[in-house]
């Protein structure tokens, strides 16, 4: 049972990696092509492999001529990856320290550093999945030393923070992401995000129904 | 039973009723038609009650008022999301060019909210939060004819 449940605990951090850091920046060459040379990662972007305008160039180029062009295009201009600007009624960016995930982020002790991260205020879609991956990376720790109630704790956490931030607002986004993107990356990032995020809140559902008692949920006890 | 004991009861039901309906709307009511503010044009109205994805349930980007333009063949450069707002809203010179401005937002809402339903079939834990956007945007729906109604009838 432990063995599963670590197997399926590190994909959901290796996924919350993965998604938060395409969501955050622009792609670089070292990412390009860990996505290229991993099967299991490249199986994620589907309409990626066959896009036609990566034969026949090189990742540099890929990325200077369309995916760089595609993100600014999403992420920087005509998009807008914040959550405030979808939970407040004037449509206005919370940036200050009043934003509430920020007060979120301090009580987790969760730094955010937004001029390394180029994004204007913590409530970035990427920074919010950034958050997911370090709890689930936590989680994980937690279940390695058979501290199950720890684990559920942190759970309970990811669990409200999609409910209650991450699905209220990302999923209106990420929509306009997958109709907008200009490039099959970006269409399948779009779609993968909004997939696992989903997906995800269906497994911490059900984990929560079952008072986060992991042996449950592997039908165990 | 005289009528003070009545006006007592309906009043006390009202009471009743106004904490159900408070209790119903806990994170995440749908402000109807009728308790949204009165506005002085149907730019104002529409920018205040529609645009905004925290009451509409619905996120209309500058890519979707171009397309939307387009498809009633006007057109106007990407700009600022609030200037191409009001660009479009200026194109409407008569009752039926706001019907087919109406018609476009509804055809929008319709398109993502079809969207919201799928996944909710799809990831049954996330019905909860879809059902309140497709609230809201069905309210909306209903906004826009009204807004209709108001201004151009």
């Amino acid at each position: 049972m432990q063995d599963n449940l670590l197997v399926q605990q590190s994909a959901r951090v290796n996924i919350y990696a993965l998604i938060s850091r395409l969501l955050m920046n622009e792609v670089d060459e070292k990412l390009l092509e860990l996505i290229l040379k991993d099967e299991n990662i490249l199986s994620f972007f589907p309409n990626f492999i066959k896009w036609d305008k990566r034969k026949g160039i090189s990742n540099k180029d890929l990325i200077e001529r369309y995916l760089n062009v595609d993100y600014t295009n999403l992420f920087l201009l005509h998009l807008i990856p914040y959550e405030s600007f979808y939970t407040r009624e004037d449509q206005m960016m919370e940036t200050g320290g009043d934003n509430p995930i920020q007060v979120i982020y301090n009580e987790f002790d969760f730094r955010v550093e937004l001029d390394e991260a180029r994004v204007m205020s913590g409530d970035h879609i990427g920074v919010e999945l950034e958050f997911m991956y370090k709890l689930c990376e936590a989680e994980q720790k937690a279940l390695e030393d058979a501290e199950y109630e720890i684990a559920a704790d942190i759970a309970h956490i990811e669990y409200k923070f999609l409910k209650d931030h991450i699905l209220e607002w990302a999923p209106m986004f990420l929509l306009n992401v997958k109709s907008e993107a200009g490039s099959a990356l970006y269409y399948d990032v779009a779609d993968l995000a909004l997939e696992f995020i989903m997906s995800d809140f269906e497994y911490l559902s059900e984990l929560k129904n079952k008072d986060y008692k992991y042996k449950a949920l592997e039908g165990m006890e | 039973m005289d009528i003070k004991d009545l006006n007592d009861l309906r009043s006390d039901f009202e009471e009743l009723s106004k904490r159900e309906a408070d209790a119903a709307c806990i994170d995440g009511c749908v402000s109807d038609e009728e308790s949204r503010e009165d506005y002085p044009d149907y730019m104002a109205a529409i920018y205040d009650e529609i645009m905004p994805p925290a009451k509409s349930g619905i996120y209309f980007s500058r890519w979707d008022l171009k397309a939307m333009a387009a498809e009633i063949d006007e057109s106007f450069a990407l700009d600022v999301r609030e200037r191409m707002f009001k660009k479009f809203m200026q194109w409407v010179g008569t009752p039926e060019d706001m019907q087919l401005l109406i018609g476009q937002f509804k055809a929008n809402i319709d398109m993502k909210t079809d969207i919201y339903k799928q996944y909710s079939a799809k990831y049954p834990s996330t019905k909860e939060i879809f059902d309140v956007k497709i609230r809201k945007a069905e309210s909306s729906k209903r906004y826009l004819d009204k807004v209709y109604t108001e201004f151009f009838t």
